[in-house]
């Protein structure tokens, strides 16, 4: 499932997870983050029992942005065991975005 | 409607008509989803608006203001204008798995897609 969370949550809902934790930031007038959310949805759906989805808006969130120094939307994290391990910037189709998160990930 | 729904439409009408034209220019082409198109003429609009400048749509400032008077950022940003790169996809060039095949695009579908996202 994709959860949508802001500020106040990031640190908790990223740090100390059992289950690796892909972040998506996103903006309200960006047209490829329009793209870029089924994708986005359908790998929470698909992969929720091992990937955490986190979704959150860039404006109403700047400690979180500037935490993971985004700039461009839409942007992804990849976060294991605390650490970022992959970044992405700009709009990707879903077997482009697979084949990134696979060589991270094992299960995918 | 209202002075201010005029205006918002005005600027509205002068965003499509730069990125039509613009398009033309480059040889660029619009998202074969045109509602990925409208999301951003639409937020350029909104930017001309609130900040005088079509600030782009596709990024996170910290100052919208500082980043108006830096230049950088408004459409067409410098990345499009040297390299023809519009990360929020608003203008491709051929090759982009995205392109469709439109240097236009209907009024009524911005208007749709304005509409949606009220």
């Amino acid at each position: 499932s994709l959860l949508e969370i802001t500020d106040a949550e990031f640190e908790q809902e990223t740090q100390g997870q059992t289950k690796p934790v892909l972040v998506y930031f996103w903006a309200s007038w960006c047209g490829p983050c329009r793209l870029m959310a089924p994708a986005i949805q359908a790998i929470a759906k698909d992969y929720g029992d091992k990937l955490k989805v986190l979704k959150l808006e860039v404006d109403p969130n700047p400690a979180a942005v500037a935490q993971c120094k985004v700039e461009g939307v839409p942007a992804l994290r990849l976060f294991k065991n605390n650490e970022l391990v992959m970044t992405h910037e700009g709009a990707i189709a879903k077997p482009k975005l697979l084949e990134l998160l696979k060589e991270e990930l094992d299960f995918i | 409607m209202t002075s201010s729904d005029t205006q918002n439409n005005k600027t509205l009408a002068a965003m499509k008509n730069f990125a039509e034209q613009y398009a033309k220019r480059t040889d660029t082409y619009f998202c074969s989803d045109l509602s990925v198109t409208a999301v951003v003429i639409e937020g350029l609009a909104r930017h001309k608006e609130e900040l005088g400048s079509p600030l782009c749509p596709c990024r996170h400032y910290e100052d919208k203001e500082a980043e108006v008077k830096n230049t950088f950022w408004n459409c067409p940003c410098v990345p499009m204008r040297e390299r023809k790169e519009c990360h929020c996809m608003l203008f491709l060039t051929p090759d982009n798995d995205f392109a469709g095949d439109a240097q236009d695009i209907p009024m009524e579908t911005l208007e749709e897609v304005k509409a949606s996202m009220a």
